[in-house]
């Protein structure tokens, strides 16, 4: 299902049998894991919590991986491990083919100052220091020259729209003005890599919508590698290349989000994707015919534009049929019927699927 | 019978030289026993038990026995803390003697600045100027100079000891566990008995005498608080200091300490309010200043001059705290700002 388009980027971030149990003796528990013992029995036999259990993860160069799941699911515990915040109870992390699991304090704190930067859902800036040098922090802690440090700041502060407040206080700042200065200060820090643990989910809806473009403008110009997590679906769609959806400590699917929109792998993620606004979600390349065959069309659409635009595009026609271009070269067609029939939900996507096996 | 009998070995055992007084001994216990009804039974004190059985010392064996080991531990420890301590003395003394000899008026202006550059407030300032003004005038201001002089040091030192032993506290649970019933103990034991142990190890001509039971009753607050302020540091802003690498010493001076100081601001104004309150008590011990005048007042029973000291104590008192809320306030003001 995976686009030409779309091509695959080296491997910036890889996360190996990654497995995390909190308690008193977390190694003994792994053989009872690896037993497949459910999560639940572990806690009632063993009274160890199992945090992730079997976590692989490829996170590619410059895309938005987005880790969604429930609350206790597992993914903020997921996220720690990738610059260690969290000890692992055993696998690998690995950055750029270095192990961060094995680093030296030093070069973890090394790490943390130079590859890895962090948003997180309090915002959590330090309240006795304005907003300039809170967005200046990252640079200050590796010792840079402060009047650099704070010049890079306010850069970054005018580019998530800040500027005119870098002598306030954080706490005199709205939240979602706090959270900008809490991507300002991951992005001065100038790192590859961003982790954004549920960045915008403390925020007003419509604030929230405001960063997610934000972040989507700022991904097309800077192509940071970006580890996202959150629990809103629609957000997880807007913004990931890779959807991985935890639960339990387990990844119960992975991959291209608009693929497990329309293939869920169960009925877990069958019950999440059901009320997604699908119209919006999903992408003329996934649901086009790819062929190259020339017919009569009755326009031309962009592939990775939603099938909500084609339908206004219609404009009430059902019976239109669309030529659709990537980079200007014609890739596939998609007709209205093709649209009708993905709208409905991911059911009758499977129901379609297996009579058609059975006769 | 059977019980005299048993009790009669118990004592042989436990005392088997003394054969004459034991059974001596025993036969009035065992008349007791027999007399005895339920309303008379006698308290098992040390004292009774020993009429009934002299291998029991008596009380008095007992109070000696701790002075005796006290007596014991005496010299060794005090060569161990003479030297420690005799900085102490030279604070308390040099500063007694310089704020006596400046002339007063510089003194009152000294203060009047600190207190403005602390505090940031005219009223403040004008408290501290008028509450001076008037134990000048009242004839008191040599005294309230030198239980201010006595507060002051021995608050500086407090602070001084106590911040780094409550950030390490902070940092090791078992530290805390440990320090924090001894911590009980030094806050709840009489101020009067703090002065008994310190009396026989040095001599009472000694400032740092007092130095030391002021020392150890008020450094108490700014211990606990540091330790409470730096562990009620947000953890989600240390989390993000150590998700931006912060090195530990910059996590402690550019973190930690910085969000605690309103709590360790709050243990260093009730460090010295307790410093204060010793140095009344201290005058039992010959620390000068307003508590001797409190004390000559009682032993002497001059009701006036007690009760003007006090007064006199009581202006002190106030005027520290304004001081000290004040400086509070305004580093409050600035974080919340």
């Amino acid at each position: 299902m995976i686009s030409p388009h779309l091509k695959i980027a080296p491997i910036k971030i890889s996360v190996k049998s990654l497995y995390k149990v909190f308690g008193p003796s977390p190694k003994a528990m792994l053989p009872h894991i690896e037993a497949s013992m459910s999560k639940d029995d572990l806690l009632k036999q063993h009274q160890h919590v199992l945090g992730l259990n079997d976590i692989n993860v490829d996170m590619q160069e410059g895309k938005i991986t987005v880790i969604m799941g429930l609350s206790g699911s597992g993914k903020s515990t997921l996220i720690r491990h990738l610059n260690r915040l969290i000890e692992p109870t055993s696998g690998q992390v690995l950055l750029d083919g270095i192990n961060v699991t094995t680093l030296s304090k030093d070069g973890l704190q090394k790490l943390r100052q130079n590859n890895m930067s962090m948003v997180f859902q309090n915002f959590a800036l330090l309240p006795h220091r304005t907003v300039l040098e809170n967005a200046a922090i990252a640079k200050l802690v590796r010792g840079e020259q402060h009047k650099k440090a704070v010049q890079s700041a306010q850069v970054w502060l005018e580019r998530v729209g800040l500027s005119g407040y870098e002598n306030r206080y954080p706490s005199q700042l709205s939240g979602g003005m706090q959270q900008r200065v809490g991507i300002a200060r991951a992005l001065c820090a100038e790192t590859d890599v961003m982790l954004l643990d549920e960045a915008f989910s403390a925020l007003d809806p419509i604030i929230r919508t405001d960063m997610q473009s934000l972040l989507a403008e700022l991904q097309r110009e800077l192509k940071k590698t970006i580890v996202f997590i959150t629990h809103d679906l629609d957000e997880a769609l807007r913004l990931a290349d890779h959807l991985v959806i935890l639960q339990d400590g387990k990844i119960v699917q992975q991959g291209d989000p608009q693929k497990i929109v329309l293939k869920p792998a169960d009925s877990y993620i069958d019950n999440f994707v059901r009320d997604i606004n699908r119209a919006r979600v999903l992408r003329v390349r996934s649901v086009m015919l790819e062929s190259q065959d020339k017919k009569v069309w009755d326009g031309e659409v962009n592939a990775d534009v939603s099938l909500e635009t084609v339908i206004s595009k219609a404009d009430g026609n059902v019976d239109h049929n669309y030529k659709v271009v990537s980079n200007g070269v014609l890739v596939g067609s998609i007709d209205m019927r093709m649209i009708f029939r993905a709208l409905v939900p991911t059911r009758s996507h499977i129901s379609k699927n297996e009579p058609k096996n059975i006769s | 019978m059977f019980e005299r009998l048993g009790l009669q070995q118990w004592c042989d055992n436990v005392d088997s030289n003394e054969f004459s007084s034991v059974s001596d001994l025993m036969a009035k216990l065992g008349k007791a026993e027999v007399n005895q009804n339920f309303w008379d039974l006698p308290q098992p004190s040390l004292d009774t038990l020993n009429k009934a059985c002299s291998a029991i010392p008596r009380s008095r064996d007992f109070t000696a026995g701790v002075e005796q080991a006290f007596l014991n531990i005496k010299d060794p420890l005090k060569v161990v803390l003479d030297p420690l301590t005799q900085p102490l003395s030279w604070a308390i003394d040099g500063t007694l003697y310089a704020l006596v000899a400046v002339p007063w008026w510089i003194v009152v202006l000294g203060l009047m600045l600190f207190a403005h550059f602390v505090a940031r407030s005219i009223r403040v300032t004008l408290l501290v100027f008028s509450i001076f003004m008037f134990l000048t005038i009242i004839d008191h201001y040599e005294a309230a100079i030198q239980t201010l002089a006595i507060v002051l040091v021995c608050g500086f030192i407090s602070v001084l000891l106590g911040i780094p032993l409550g950030i390490a506290m902070s940092r090791y649970d078992r530290l805390q566990r440990t320090m924090l019933p001894f911590l009980d103990l030094l806050q709840t034991l009489p101020t009067f008995v703090y002065l008994i142990p310190l009396i026989f190890m040095f001599s009472v001509t000694e400032s740092k005498l007092y130095g030391i039971a002021i020392i150890g009753y008020a450094i108490v607050p700014v211990i606990r608080l540091t330790d409470l302020g730096i562990r009620l540091v947000d953890k989600d802003v240390l989390e993000a200091a150590d998700a931006f690498g912060m090195p530990a010493g910059q996590k402690l001076f550019g973190v930690e300490i910085p969000l605690a100081m309103p709590t360790i601001m709050a243990g260093i104004n009730q460090t010295i309010m307790m410093a204060l309150a010793m140095v009344v008590i201290a005058s039992l011990v010959s620390a000068p200043g307003l508590g001797e005048l409190v004390l000559q007042g009682i032993s002497r029973l001059e009701l006036g001059v007690g009760l003007v000291a006090g007064l006199g104590i009581v202006l002190l008192a106030i005027m520290i705290d304004r001081v000290s809320k004040a400086a509070l306030k305004r580093i409050n003001k600035v974080k919340s700002e």
